[in-house]
Parts: C-alpha cells; structure tokens; sequence
C-alpha cells in the first residue's frame, strides 16, 4: 500500500512536472484564443461603442407601442353664441383585452384538454386553439353584459381576430353607443377594476338637426390621426379613429376645429400586452372653436318660410347679409338633409335619400342661374353712369312689343304696355323693353363692365368648399370663344334683362344687392363673425344722388306698387315701420326650369341687411314668378330680422372664441 | 445538532414553507379557509359589539335619578316632536301617494328595510368598509343598497352567517350613476382616495359641460336610480367642485360626503323584495 502510494506522488509529481515544461504547440493555441477572445471583444466593443444607439432604437421599436387617441373637434357656434355644432359623449362597453393574457392561456389548456378527453382526432392547430380561446374569454365577459342589460349579443370571431392581430393595446368595443340607461346601469354593476370599462368618445352634435346643414358640413372618419410633438413616431402605432371635415365649414377650418391628439407610450411584453404604467401620457385637446356669423334664427325662419312657400323639396337658396360687414346671416340651401343622420356616420338608405333628392348641392354657392329681372338694376347703374339714359327720360313707349333690327323684342312682364315709363316705373314693373332699350344704349361692353366691376364675374370667396366658377358675364369674345358666333343686339336685349348667357350665383346678387345698398361695387362676404369687424369699404358706385334716388325709387316701387307688390301686400309679409326696396326676377331657362328672384335691401334709408332668394321651379318652361315666390321668402326674413332687432331675445352668453 | 447558522435562518425557512405551501394549497381549500376564518372571528367582533352595548348601558345606570329624571323629560320631548314628524310624514306620505297616483309613477316599495347595529369600521386610507351586525339570518343579499338618515352609506359586498361587511361609497371600489340635483343625465360617481380622519370625498366624472358647482354653490348628488341597484333621489353629497377636462367632452369634480359616515352606528339595509 504504501509503495503504491509513493509510485502514485512520484508519477504525479512527473505529471505536474510534465506540464511545467515548455510546449509550443499550446503556445499555439494561446495566440488562438487569444484572437478569438480579441475577435470576440472587438465585436463587443464595437457592437456596444458604436452601435450601441441602433441597438438602443431597435429595443425600443420593439418593446414599446404608442397609442394615439383623437381630441375632440372645437365647437361652432352662431354670431349670438348659441351652438350650432358640438360634441355629444358617445359610451360604449370596452373590453381591455391586454389584461387577459392569463385568461386566455388557461382557457386554451381547458379546451386543448377537453378535446384530448372527447378523443377528438381533427385537432385544431395551436393558432386555431388560441382564437377559440379568447373568443370564449371575450364571450364570457359578453355574458356579463348582457346579463345586466337583458340582450343576447355574441361576438363576432372575425372582427376579435382581426382587432387581435392589429390594434391588441386598443380597447375592444363590446356594445356601442349605449343609451342613457344602459349606461348607468353598466356604471353601477360593473365592477370597478375590471377589464370590462365604459368607454368614452365624442361625435358631432347638431342641435338644430338639418337646419344650415350645407354651410356646416359634416365630418366622415379619419383613420390617420397625428399627434404633433408627441414622441415615438419610429414606434408601432396604434391610432384610435378620429374625424376629419368633409364638407362645409366642418372641411375649410378642419385644421382650426380639428383637436389636438393625445397618447400613451406602453412598454409590451413579447407577446404584445401591454405593461403599465404608460412610459409617457398626453391628454387629448379639444380643438378650437368656430364663431360664425350665421343668425340661428333667421336661419330658421328662412328654412321654414321656403318649405312654407315654395314646398317641400324645392331647390332653393336664401342669403341674408350684414350690408356694412359682409357677414352672412342667413346661408339657406334646400333641399338639405339632416346631420343628425350623419352621427356616427350616415348610412347607405340617407345617402341614398339624399342623392334621389338632390339635396347635396349647397345651392347659394353652386348653382349659377341666369338672374333674370334682378340685372335690370346693374342694367340701370351701368345706362346711368354712361350717360346712355337719363332717370327722367323716357327712352321708349312700351306697347307689349318693340320692333328693331328687323325682329320683334316682347316686354314679358306687362300684361298690356308700360307706355312712355321712367326709370323708376320700369324698374318697379320690371319693363323689359325700357332695359332693352338702355342696354343697346349704353352697349353690351359697359354692362359687361359694369358687371365686372361689382365681381360678378368670379366667386366670392367666401369660407366654404365647391364655391362654383361657371358664373358668366358675356361679351362678343365671350360669344365667339364659346358659340363661334358674333354678338347680335339679341343679346344685348338679353344680357340687359339678365337672360342668354348671364349666370351667377344667389350669394353674389346677395352680395350684389348689399353693395348697391352701400352705394359701393363690392362685398366680401364673410361666414366668420366678429363682434369689431370693420365695415366693409370698396369704390363708389358713381352715381349722382339724383340717379341713385331714382335707383331706390324704383326698387321700393316694386314693393309698394310692382311687381312685388302684390304678394307682400299679406299680412304675413308686412313689415311696420321700415321702408325697403326689392327687385323681382324670373329667369327663364329654355327647356330647363325657371327660377324665381328677388333681391332686397332694407332699411331704404341706412341699409342694415341685404337679401337674395332664388326658387327653382319644379314644372320646366312653367312661369314661376319671383314676385310670387321669392319675394315672400325675402319679407319673412326681413320682418324676421326688424322683429328681432326691436325686440332682442334673453340675453346669450357670448362664446369667447378659443 | 444544527449547524448555527442554518439555526438562525430556520423562521425565514419555516415562512417560505408557509407560504409555498399557502400557494399551492387548492383554491377550495383557501376558500373555506379565508370564509372560516371570518366566520370564527365574527361572534368575536359581534360579541365586542354587544358588550360595547353592554358597557353604554353600565355608562347609563351610573347616571343620578335628576341626570335620569332630566333625560326622560328630553325624551318625552324628542318623542312628542317625533310623533309630530310621524303624523306630518303620514300626511306627507298621502299627499306623494296622491301625486304619483295622479301623475302614474311607480310606487317607491320595492325594497324592505332592514336596520342593522355597526359592528366595526374600517375606515383608513385603502379602503373604507362597516361590518354589521346582520347577515344571511336576517336574509341580507350580497349587493343590496345601504342607506342611513343621511343618505346612502354603500352596497353589501359580502354576506356571512351572523354578519355583513359593506363597501361604503367613500371607497374607491365603489362607483354609481348620479344625478346631480335638476340634472337628467347619469353620471359617474367613485369613493375617493380619503385619509382616515378626513371628511370623507369622492369624485363624479362623465359631467355634462353645463353643470356648474363650487364651494359657494355646490350642487346637491342624488342616486339616478337608473343602475338598478339604488333607489333613485337618495343624497350621495354635494358636488363642491367641477372643472372641466382637457378633452372639452365632460367635466371631472369633487363631491363632499357626509362627514358621519365615519362614525356610524346605525344603518339600513335595503332588501330587495324582487331581486333580478
């Protein structure tokens, strides 16, 4: 035993000894590792030194998630404050399904399970066993609502997959836009740290339903929402749906009324479920409110005096201005639909209804009419500042008919003959052989002038979208250009009565009829009110006091004795103690409808408000009278407008705009 | 014989053994014995009620026969003008019975009162509950409405043999829809976060943008009774301030809360008589 042991020390001893002595060949391995490790810690240092920043970034792409929520839209409201457009809280039933992670996992173990004890052989695949899972999960806490609500909603497995796979840090909505009570009902038995949550949205709320529907616009879903200075662009982003302006003021001040997103950076577990506390959080912003000029009132009126007088589903416009502002009181447009149908969105039966009614259309700023009878009054102004007539001369004997350049010119609107009639008389009764007369007078170049000079000839500008550019002011080259033809004294005869190839649009005689009132050549109309804006200022018209007095006799003599005069002698149209002068017009449109006119100003002395109202007729080539049709419309709004004045209603907080 | 050392860490193992034993026990097992433990503490903490009673009432007979002669002309007072308000709310009573007959409202009797003695308050920073004194002997069900003289004081939450334990409305647990007073839309109302001895607060959200409140005008908040669990028109608090959010949809306030919800001795519970 013992010498086995010293053989064992020494054999040993040899062993150490053995290594104590010099080998090259691991001398040779040393350098190996050695570049190995060097190799290894280069690409350390240089994974770390100067990648490190990349790597920083790809860690947090893929670790953290950023959810966008919408702000919502600002407020408009009209010149007194009232609200026109708001938002109304939309709840609904959310599930987080973020927070059921566990839930889901331990449902799939049952059913794996409970299909291995059926001995079923058709297994579903992994992926398969999962969405039966959390759609059971999302199920079960279904049940729950429906069992505090007394319904029997199910989900929908299609729509739980596709939210999984996209928008998993998103709520699940459950049920929608719950009412009042369901709501309450939620709130109260749900418990209060649950997956299952009331969730809050806003959508757009339109008190006086479809009244300025086309001035107001709506607004159509807007899945791209951006949250300016908000960190984390490079990020997954999640973006709740948000709204965006479609039409009207809802679409010119979208980025004015558009809210301020908020939203949330969460740090995500591999699987995609989300780990609170949110790294970083902004509260969404309502966007700014909108004060419009718009008189809700007036507005109203206007609405109910057309469908009341020219019927249900005509087309039509109404305008109302501020004469020394240019702000629009009244902008009706008819057919209108009704907003209220578009919250949250509209669907296909109210669009379908819309278009079978034509009622997109915003009327006032898209639809160019010859005006008719109502050019007689540029037709004056133009003959007047020309020095082509004089008020006080009568420049023809109206007998019905005008024979000249070998052809007859019929005066439509007398039922026997005008005679030798003034400026004054022909415009009160609308003599179209006098305007025939003027216009061969002063010629076709200067009314065509004239009319450019008081922007007849090129949109307004005013805030809203789709303002028309087929408005026509024509002249011999106008004619050639577009027919190939010459200018013949016909047309002249047309253009001074406002037919042929003249179109406008009702918010420019509107604009017209409020320049003539404030003896200037034109106004801007504005649809955003301000309680210190400045009167409106632009060259004078030109005409000496004696012509304009003969102008404003005229157009009152439309309403006291011509062509008005008949319909506003009612009751219902009489406005006490304000004189007011008018110009009716029906514009015939061959093979078309006509269109009833009637522009008006009022008070006759210092004119506060100015008015244009075009009907369409509904009978083609039937006579549809201005002084019939539009002229009434005018005095409801008028009468409506003085009685208001006279008689302010309560006192409305005026809404400070933001 | 132990080594020392592992001597002196023997109560950190014999811990980690109680709790990895605690968290693989089945959950039936830790069911029954969360339940039996309340259970065997409760004729404690009800036995301590009674000789709370019975130590009042020692308090009373130590009282000298002027001190007893003066409290009983008191009571004879009090129960005169008692019965004044009782044959007033009788005539009351007729005349609400007259007008919801006249303009068709539901009668108001679809609970039945169930008066129960406070046996304990938890009342600190977590969570603010009462156990009382009556359970599933006197038929409470979980979830039925609490209420006193001041208004609503919560919701059972959970029902034992003898005893009940209530949420009260200054938890946070707790949250139902509102009216504030003149109001018709529901709102949220949730038990604030309160220290123990504060008066009581707690918080309304989902606030129509016209609702205005403040310290000098606060708002009476009454239950909606639109949940389904509490009877519509019950005080909650006033509403002593609201601001509106950042979002410009709603406004988020604050609601002052009965300051004798800490010091509750006396509650009803409102028994549903046909619950859902």
């Amino acid at each position: 035993m013992a010498s086995s042991d010293t053989n064992l020390a020494d054999r040993s001893g040899s062993l150490v000894e053995s290594h104590k002595s010099y080998q090259p060949r691991v001398i040779f391995f040393y350098f190996v590792i050695f570049a190995l490790l060097a190799t290894l810690a280069g690409g350390l240092a240089y994974q770390q030194l100067f990648n490190g920043a990349r790597h920083r970034d790809s860690e947090r792409v893929q670790n953290q998630r950023r959810i966008l929520v919408p702000g919502p839209r600002g407020n408009i409201f009209d010149r007194d404050g009232r609200l026109l457009v708001g938002n109304r809280p939309r709840f609904a039933v959310v599930l987080y399904l973020d927070e059921l992670k566990a839930e889901f996992i331990s449902e799939a173990r049952v059913i794996r399970r409970n299909y291995a004890e059926a001995g079923d052989k058709d297994l579903p695949t992994r992926d398969q066993f999962n969405q039966i899972a959390r759609a059971s999960v999302v199920q079960k806490y279904l049940g729950q609502v429906n069992q505090i609500l007394g319904r029997d909603a199910t989900v929908d497995r299609a729509d739980l997959r596709k939210h999984f796979a996209r928008q998993l840090l998103l709520p699940y909505t459950l049920i929608d836009d719950l009412d009042p009570s369901d709501y309450a009902k939620l709130l109260e038995r749900l418990p209060v740290r649950s997956p299952l949550q009331l969730y809050a949205s806003s959508t757009r709320f339109y008190p006086y339903g479809s009244a300025l529907a086309h001035t107001l616009g709506y607004v159509g879903v807007e899945s791209d929402i951006d949250a300016e200075d908000f960190p984390g662009e490079d990020l997954k982003t999640f973006k709740m749906k948000g709204t965006i302006g479609r039409d009207g003021l809802e679409k010119t001040f979208d980025g004015k009324l558009q809210g301020e997103a908020g939203g949330t950076i969460f740090r995500v577990s591999p699987a995609g479920y989300k780990i609170n506390p949110p790294l970083e959080k902004r509260l969404p912003v309502q966007g700014r409110n909108l004060v419009t000029s718009i008189d809700i009132d007036l507005q109203r009126a206007t609405e109910d005096a057309i469908t009341k007088i020219a019927g249900d589903d005509m087309i039509g416009s109404a305008i109302a201005l501020d004469v020394k502002t240019g702000e629009v009181l009244v902008m009706a447009s008819k057919p209108d639909y009704d907003l209220t149908r578009f919250t949250p969105r509209p669907n296909h039966d109210t669009i379908a209804d819309i278009e079978a009614r034509q009622a997109w259309a915003n009327r006032p700023v898209s639809s160019a009419y010859p005006p008719g009878s109502t050019f007689k009054i540029l037709t004056s102004i133009a003959a007047m500042r020309s020095g082509a007539i004089n008020p006080d001369e009568p420049i023809v004997d109206c007998e019905g008919t005008l024979r000249k350049f070998n052809r007859s010119f019929v005066c439509y609107n007398g039922k026997g003959h005008h005679g030798e009639v003034l400026l004054a008389e022909a415009i009160a009764d609308s003599c179209d052989i006098y305007f025939y007369e003027a216009g061969w007078r002063a010629s076709p170049a200067v009314l065509a002038n004239e009319a450019r000079r008081f922007h007849l000839d090129r949109r307004t500008g005013i805030e809203l979208p789709n303002e028309t550019h087929r408005m026509v002011i024509p002249d011999d080259a106008y004619k050639q250009k577009v027919r190939g033809e010459k200018w013949y004294p016909g047309d002249t005869a047309n253009m001074a009565i406002g037919q042929g190839d003249v179109l406008v649009t009702p918010l420019e005689m509107a604009c017209f009829a409020a320049s003539v009132a404030r003896n200037e050549v034109y106004t801007t109309p504005t649809l955003l009110h301000r309680a210190d804006a400045p009167a409106q200022h632009s060259d004078p018209i030109g005409l000496t006091a004696h012509q304009r007095a003969a102008l404003l006799d005229g157009m009152e003599g439309c309403v006291t004795h011509g062509t008005a005069a008949k319909t506003l002698a009612l009751p219902d149209y009489q406005i006490p103690g304000v004189r007011f002068g008018g110009k009716t017009g029906t514009a015939q449109v061959p093979g078309k409808k006509n269109v009833a006119w009637f522009i008006t100003f009022a008070p006759l002395e210092n004119p506060e408000i100015a008015v244009a109202v075009a009907i369409e007729g509904d009978t083609p080539n039937e006579e549809y009278g201005g002084g019939r049709y539009a002229a009434p419309i005018a005095a409801t709004i008028l009468r409506k407008y003085f009685e208001k004045k006279n008689h302010p209603p309560a006192f409305v907080a005026p809404v400070k705009p933001s | 014989m132990l080594p020392k050392r592992f001597d002196q860490a023997r109560p950190f193992l014999t811990l980690a053994l109680v709790v990895l034993a605690w968290l693989v026990l089945p959950v039936v097992v830790k069911t029954f014995a969360r339940a039996s433990f309340f259970e065997l503490q409760a004729p404690l903490g009800v036995a301590a009620s009674y000789a709370r009673d019975l130590k009042e009432y020692w308090t009373l007979r130590l009282h000298s026969n002027s001190e007893l002669i003066e409290a009983g002309r008191d009571l004879a007072r009090l129960n005169a003008s008692f019965e004044e308000s009782v044959s007033q709310n009788l005539s009351l009573q007729a005349e609400i019975a007259r007008l919801e007959e006249l303009l068709r409202l539901p009668a108001y009797a679809n609970y039945r009162s169930e008066h129960a003695r406070v046996v304990r308050r938890d009342f600190s920073g977590w969570w603010q509950r009462l156990v009382i004194r009556k359970g599933k002997n006197y038929g409470i069900p979980a979830g039925a409405p609490v209420i006193f003289s001041g208004g609503v004081v919560g919701r059972v939450t959970e029902v034992h043999a003898y005893t009940s334990v209530v949420e009260m409305v200054s938890n946070p647990g707790v949250r139902l829809a509102a009216f504030v007073e003149g109001e018709t839309q529901p709102i949220s109302f949730q038990g604030g976060v309160n220290s123990t001895f504060e008066v009581p607060k707690g918080v309304v959200e989902f606030v129509p943008l016209n609702v205005f409140a403040n310290a000098s005008n606060p708002k009476r908040l009454v239950t909606s009774g639109l949940g389904g669990v509490f009877p519509p028109g019950l005080s909650l608090g006033t509403v002593t301030k609201v601001e509106p959010s950042t979002d410009g949809l709603f406004k988020t306030g604050e609601v002052q809360l009965d300051p004798r919800l800490s010091s509750l001795v006396e509650v009803t519970v409102l028994v549903p008589l046909n619950p859902e």
